[in-house]
């Protein structure tokens, strides 16, 4: 056709025109194709890393709870009501043939007490008395004698501060117990009864020391077995998965590294990544930081070692170091003023000298860990759990948000909660009428819940320590009664006992999705969108009359979640003013190029061409405009998109590698992204062209007969 | 529509007026011409400048509207006619050829020839090329036919002007000062080539401010001050001019 000819002609003839008009057309379909590829890939992304670690495509939470869910919001309790029905509603939601899986959960956050080195060494002396190592009860004893001494001391300088009048009773005594164990002659007479004295050394003095490694940690609730397998991202790192039904925590690598692994360790680790990364200790002040607190921090490691560790990472130190000085203070100071070029050297000694002989990690894998709740009714609950292993969020290792969430069993959970259902507290009634008992003894009655061996075995080691009464936490109001709670305590040797009980008890899954909890994930199978997920998870709960609210994970998992509609909002927002600034330029410059042409017109006109036949030559110009120049913007765009796709784009930071689903951001052009840039480039250009067209129309033939040359 | 036959005029116009409104004041360009063009004509319009021939000559062209009067061409009064069927009039009846050529830019030759061809929509594609090489051999360009216009001197300009204006084989052809921007030797040679486009059969209807080109034409219709104020013969004509 004649006309798409004159178009093209006419914009290779008006070069300066075609310039402006096409670089604002090439801009913008460039910037909706990059912007759009982005945006996209984040939020496929980013819907990855929320989906398929803790959120599920869909979640659902009590209606009418005052709160609405926020997976990755703000830490601490809010309120979002409880599901009871949790069976029923797996078994229903789970018959819908758009549903993988449903996932039992609640997050909550607690304190843990990473147990402190006195604890530890306690038990190390126990053992030795125990087993008649006389060298080794020494060499402990020593230790643990010159840990109370610097306890002593610390608790003196406390008090110094503090206002004696406004200390508790318990704080009072405490401080009284500490001075008699600091006193030479609670040492002297040690072996006349050892363990006499370790009795009040764990239950008096230990207690005083804790505080040094108080974690808070996050945590979901959960069904351990069905979470591991249902959330893709889940991969153990260190230690094994929780066997099915049964009670234990899984801390999150990430938190594990961050939060109970030894400070200075930590540190160096950081640095080391740090200098990785290119960075020079002399320009970096985080680097220049840690290196001070290390330094200043000798006692984390100096505390920690015995007579033998001392001599033995000494003479280390001074190979090392080449230096004569005797003091290992001084000696651990000197050592962690690390340099560029020494660091590599340092931080490979201080794994193999150092890192054996302290606490590396406050909890280990095959430990048993307090973790002190606050339970719905505002009771404090302690329980005690088993740290099975870690995990990690496959590609989302650095990320603070996924790294947060660490996994603790259904049944404790529930214990922290505190929350108990009507059936649990008729079944308790029951027992207790059953006995004949006035007030049931706690542990027995949980005992009793678990099965004769489980109840026997508690009781007989109840009689053989008189401690079993204490074990039982009497912060616990009855109505908070929990096996895992009886368990917590002091350390009194009883209630570890019936906590390894616990530890071995096998729930079915009855049990665990019978019980409480706060929310769920459903998981859709592949193929399914989120909208249709979430049409057929409401008709079901309307079917049901669940009293239940579905939220997708972009509402589910908070400010997070919105993210993505933000960028959407930015990015359509910048998109529409270029569009305007483009609209406005490129109707000028047609304009212009209308006026000149105006004889061309009008000789066309004069020849007989009809005013729509002048439009349509406009509408085709424009069109070819928006075709040529939108498609070079879309391969400028793609080409773009397609080599960040290829090579990735480095995530900056931890947020970044969240958004970007791991360590690198691949974005990806949707396939509706292009006709999409296409058509909002025509629809621009078609408007800038409208004025210029309808002008053009005006142009009479009598302008081909002025005579202006 | 009356079939046009051979003693029909093309044109026909009777008392015609034609004011221009500049702001307050009425420009009376033509006073109560009244004249008839016949086939096979070839007619100038002489008069000096501003006597109102390019008026003329876009009233006959149906590029504009008489004030009073009647103007009929091609049998129709295009004072009862719209916009559309003007248009349409003018891309089946008449050529035009103007005085600064005014051809298509981005278009060559043989693309600004075809031009009216497209807008009929009436040959197809094979007929057009045969329709409009025909036209360029005759007006002696084919071997140009794919230059565009700034690759073309004015005369060859105008030639392929001639051409676009015959290829619809128009009723007549009107051409404002065709000869005004081409020198004396280029314009003698469209003259000669219009003159015996004519005696092929094509009406012209030309203006010119030139004595020179006067002695050409056929017939001379004398426009002073926008009165036609006489008809003469070439040889009337060239004997006040002596
Ligand atoms: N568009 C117009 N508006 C106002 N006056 C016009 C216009 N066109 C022509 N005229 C006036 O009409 C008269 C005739 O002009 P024109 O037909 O162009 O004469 P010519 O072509 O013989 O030089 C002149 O006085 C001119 O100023
Ligand atoms: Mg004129």
């Amino acid at each position: 056709m004649i006309l798409i000819h004159i178009a093209l002609r006419n914009l290779l003839t008006h070069k300066v025109k075609s310039a402006i008009v096409g670089g604002l057309l090439v801009f913008a379909a460039f910037l909706i194709i990059v912007g759009l590829s982005l945006i996209s890939s984040i939020d496929k992304s980013m819907s990855k890393s929320i989906v398929n670690s803790v959120a599920g495509h869909i979640q659902l939470q009590q209606k009418g709870a005052k709160d609405e869910l926020s997976i990755f919001g703000q830490m601490g309790s809010n309120e979002i009501g409880y599901i009871h029905n949790f069976a029923e509603v797996r078994k229903k939601i789970e018959a819908l043939p758009e549903v993988a899986a449903i996932i039992p959960m609640g997050i909550d956050s607690s304190i843990v007490f990473g147990g402190n080195v006195l604890d530890v060494k306690l038990e190390a002396l126990r053992n030795a008395v125990k087993a008649g190592d006389k060298q080794q009860v020494d060499v402990v004893r020593r230790h643990v004698r010159r840990m109370v001494a610097l306890l002593d001391d610390e608790l003196k300088n406390l008090k110094g501060f503090s206002d004696a009048a406004k200390m508790s009773d318990d704080m009072k005594q405490g401080l009284i117990d500490v001075a008699a164990a600091n006193q030479p002659t609670f040492w002297d007479s040690f072996d006349q009864d050892p363990f006499a004295r370790l009795e009040f050394l764990e239950n008096k003095i230990a207690k005083m020391a804790i505080g040094e490694d108080m974690l808070m940690l996050r945590y979901v609730g959960t069904d351990t077995e069905r979470f591991r397998k249902v959330f893709d991202r889940f991969e153990m790192v260190d230690g094994a998965p929780i066997p099915p039904g049964q009670r234990g925590f899984l801390f999150n690598k990430f938190t594990y590294e961050e939060q109970v692994k030894h400070k200075t360790a930590r540190r160096l680790d950081k640095i080391k990544d740090r200098l990785a990364e290119g960075a020079q200790v002399a320009t970096d002040d985080e680097i220049k930081l840690w290196i001070k607190l290390n330094r200043s921090q000798y006692k984390e490691i100096t505390y920690q070692l015995d007579d033998v560790a001392t001599a033995e990472v000494k003479l280390a130190l001074q190979t090392e170091l080449d230096s004569k000085e005797e003091d290992l203070p001084k000696l651990v100071d000197a050592f962690m003023d690390v340099t560029d070029a020494n660091f590599s050297q340092r931080y490979e000694v201080f794994y193999k000298v150092i890192a054996p002989r302290i606490r590396l990690y406050a909890i280990r894998v095959g430990d048993t860990m307090t973790i002190n709740g606050f339970s719905q009714s505002g009771y404090a609950t302690t329980v005690n759990v088993k740290m099975y292993g870690t995990f990690r969020f496959h590609g989302l290792d650095r990320s603070t948000m996924a790294g947060a969430f660490n996994v603790l069993d259904l049944m404790t959970y529930r214990d922290l909660l505190g929350y108990m259902t009507a059936d649990k507290k008729a079944e308790i009634a029951k027992l207790q009428a059953a006995s004949g008992l006035k007030e049931l003894k706690r542990d027995t009655a949980e005992a009793e819940l678990f099965g004769e061996g489980a109840g026997e075995q508690v009781e007989d080691t109840t009689n053989a320590t008189p401690t079993a009464a204490a074990a039982a936490t009497p912060t616990d109001a009855p109505a908070e009664a929990t096996p895992a709670a009886l368990a917590a305590g002091s350390g009194g040797g009883s209630a570890k006992v019936f906590a390894r009980e616990l530890e071995k008890h096998v729930y079915t899954q009855a049990e665990l999705d019978g019980g409480v909890i706060r929310s769920t994930a459903i998981m859709l199978k592949p193929g399914v969108s989120v909208e249709e997920g979430m049409a057929k998870v409401n008709a079901a709960i309307d079917a049901n009359k669940f009293e239940l609210k579905a939220l997708d994970w972009r509402a589910a998992s908070g400010l997070v979640g919105n993210f993505v509609g933000v960028i959407y909002a930015v990015l359509a927002f910048s998109i529409f003013i270029i569009f305007l600034v483009s609209l406005v330029i490129i109707n000028n410059s047609l304009v212009m190029s209308t006026l000149e042409r105006t004889r061309e017109i009008g000789t066309m006109r004069a020849i007989g061409a009809q005013r729509w036949e002048i439009l349509l030559m406009f509408v085709v110009e424009a069109v070819v405009m928006a075709i040529v120049f939108g498609a070079i913007g879309c391969a400028l765009g793609y080409s773009l998109v397609a080599w960040y796709g290829h090579f990735g784009i480095l995530a900056a930071n931890d947020f970044m590698s969240f958004l970007a689903g791991g360590p690198r951001f691949y974005p990806a052009l949707p396939g509706w992204g292009l006709p999409v840039a296409m058509v909002a480039v025509g629809i621009v250009t078609l408007i800038s062209t409208l004025y210029p067209a309808w002008l053009a129309t005006r142009i009479t033939p009598l302008a081909a007969m002025q005579d202006s040359e | 529509m009356a079939t046009p036959s051979a003693t029909q005029p093309i044109v026909h116009l009777s008392n015609v007026d034609k004011d221009y409104q500049l702001g307050a004041v009425t420009v009376t360009a033509l006073r109560q011409v009244s004249l008839e063009i016949a086939p096979g004509e070839f007619t100038v319009i002489a008069g000096p400048s501003g006597s109102g021939k390019t008026t003329l000559l876009n009233l006959i062209g149906c590029v504009d509207v008489a004030t009073r009067g009647e103007v009929v061409v091609a049998g129709r009064d295009t004072g009862k006619l719209s916009e559309g069927d003007l248009t349409r009039l003018r891309l089946n009846a008449l050529g035009f050829i103007f005085q600064s050529f005014n051809l298509v830019g981005v278009l060559d030759a043989f693309q600004n020839v075809e031009f009216p061809l497209l807008l009929q929509k009436q040959l197809n594609a094979v007929q057009r090329k045969e329709r409009v090489m025909d036209l360029l051999q005759r007006v002696g360009i084919a071997e140009y036919a794919h230059h565009r216009p700034g690759e073309l001197s004015g005369g060859q300009r105008q030639r392929v002007a001639i051409a676009r204006a015959l290829v619809t084989r128009p009723r007549i052809v009107l051409a404002d000062e065709p000869t005004a921007n081409l020198d004396s030797v280029t314009g003698n040679q469209i003259l000669d080539l219009m003159q015996e486009l004519n005696r092929e059969g094509t009406t012209f209807l030309f203006s010119t401010h030139d004595p020179k080109v006067v002695s050409r034409a056929g017939r001379v219709i004398r426009l002073v001050d926008g009165r036609i104020q006489a008809e003469e013969s070439v040889e009337q004509f060239q004997s006040s001019h002596a």
